[in-house]
């Protein structure tokens, strides 16, 4: 088991509010731009496929905007903390303190704004007429599965890019793979074979799934697949957390 | 008394190929059946060194002799390759002045931020907050984005951070190199406060004049290698000699 000081604990406080004034957005406007990106996608999506799916997908804008809303989330965090300890490598490799601090406080920095798209996206389902339930407040259990997931490929992801330069364009590639994988503006039915196995693989489906099956249909998800979910991205966060701090000691000298 | 710092053979070496390689050629490493042979130097051969409590100790050499080095292994931001780092406190290692300052942000900003990675907490920072940018001379300044501000007040700002600053033990790398003749007075009297409080420093150099006045004992390194350890008068009349003689 691995503690934090209160001195590390402020660090990652000041690293939170560091990249959070970075990123501009404690201005109004700044936190206009970072969600200008989701709506022009939902925009555009909307545009092409409302035709095709409406009559089947029921309360299309908001089944588009969860799927938008999550897949952006996992997207700008892991990759923003996959570049933390590179874009501040004078603390990584000249300040002694556990370096995860850098990749956590990246990531908090990032839920801020999944947060407020989470309440937006509730409040445009209610005013788009979906009738809630119970189940509604289901949704930090989402979350927490989210954060969970974003947790382990953030740290495995930072640390890889410390020892090989161009895994930021690899990976760049591989999301907007995931962002056709992940049925965000589709359903599961409408794919087979080979690409259903795939997309039920990707555990961004599994998140998305569960955060509509509680917002648009009002009912419950499997909480057998979360337990499963849980237990297998705890594993995962210990495996990756592990190999980080194994890595750790050779960052600064790979910088 | 017993040593809060004490390194034993300590080796360290680094690779000179390339550190971050692409995909393409750790995949052709990966598969290639020529073996991997990766090409290193000695950035340290085996050190031998006992420092105690309250004690100032110099590290002198030339660029390339492993001062930079061996604070980042006693610091444990480097892994010696063989060897026994030992430490008996909390340590602080200070790689020049304003290391982690972030020019996008404004100078109190930076103060919190600085000084969080130094272990001061908010309510520390506010208690010192006035004080700290008086001593850096920057009233005017606490808006401003740390971009604006020449290298001198910057140095200025993070060594009045860096006084409040408590650890037991202190690396410092080069620490009074930066800043004018009046700036280095100001922090050799921080030196001195510090030394009657008994806190242990490790001082990386070129200032012959700064370990003559302060420090007890003396590490002089030449390519990695010990060269001497002991007291800070005959260390330094053997290291001037041999420079004297090249």
């Amino acid at each position: 088991m691995y503690f934090y000081s209160k001195k590390h604990l402020n660090l990652l406080r000041e690293l939170v509010i560091s990249q959070y004034k970075l990123k501009d957005q404690s201005k109004f406007l700044g936190f206009v731009w970072s969600f200008l990106n989701p709506l022009v996608m939902l925009s555009v999506l909307f545009m092409f496929f409302s035709l095709l799916m409406r009559n089947t997908i029921e309360h299309y804008v908001v089944y588009l905007l969860i799927g938008i809303i999550q897949y952006t989330h996992f997207s700008n965090s892991t990759f923003a903390s996959m570049r933390i300890l590179h874009n501040l490598k004078q603390l990584t490799s000249e300040a002694v303190f556990p370096k995860e601090l850098l990749v956590i406080s990246s990531i908090i920095s990032n839920v801020f704004e999944f947060i407020i798209s989470l309440l937006i996206t509730v409040a445009v389902a209610y005013i788009l007429g979906v009738h809630f339930s119970w189940s509604i407040f289901l949704l930090p259990l989402v979350f927490i599965l989210q954060l969970m997931l974003v947790s382990w490929v953030s740290l495995l992801l930072s640390c890889f890019y410390l020892y090989v330069k161009d895994i930021d364009h690899i990976y760049q590639v591989f999301l907007r793979v995931l962002f056709f994988i992940t049925p965000i503006f589709y359903d599961l039915s409408y794919i087979g074979g080979i690409a259903k196995t795939i997309a039920l693989l990707n555990p961004l489906t599994h998140l998305i799934s569960f955060s509509r099956t509680i917002i648009i249909e009002g009912t419950a998800f499997s909480f057998e697949v979360w337990g499963i979910m849980f237990l297998a991205n705890s594993v995962l966060i210990y495996l990756a957390f592990t190999l980080f701090k194994k890595f750790e000691p050779t960052f600064a000298e790979n910088l | 008394m017993a040593a809060v710092v004490s390194l034993k053979n300590i080796s360290k070496s680094f690779s000179i190929d390339v550190t971050r390689p692409s995909a393409f050629a750790v995949l052709k490493k990966l598969i290639s059946t020529n073996g991997h042979y990766t090409r290193t130097f000695y950035a340290l051969k085996d050190i031998n060194i006992e420092i105690e409590q309250g004690e100032y100790v110099g590290l002198v050499g030339n660029n390339g002799a492993g001062k930079t080095t061996l604070l980042k292994t006693i610091s444990g931001l480097h892994k010696p390759d063989n060897g026994e780092v030992l430490i008996n406190g909390e340590l602080n290692f200070l790689a020049g002045f304003g290391i982690g300052m972030v020019d996008d942000l404004s100078v109190s900003e930076n103060i919190y931020l600085y000084g969080a990675v130094y272990g001061l907490d908010r309510n520390k920072i506010n208690e010192k907050f006035d004080e700290i940018v008086e001593w850096a001379d920057l009233q005017n300044f606490t808006g401003a984005k740390l971009k604006t501000l020449s290298t001198g007040m910057r140095t200025r700002l993070a060594f009045s951070i860096t006084r409040y600053i408590d650890a037991d033990i202190f690396l410092l790398d080069e620490a009074l190199s930066a800043g004018d003749k009046s700036f280095r007075e100001k922090c050799e009297k921080v030196f001195d406060n510090s030394k009657r409080r008994g806190k242990t420093f490790i001082v990386s150099t070129h200032s012959l004049e700064f370990v003559k006045k302060f420090c007890s004992k003396t590490l002089w390194l030449h390519k990695g290698e010990q060269m001497d350890y002991g007291d800070t008068e005959s260390v330094l009349k053997k290291y001037i000699e041999l420079k004297s003689n090249n």
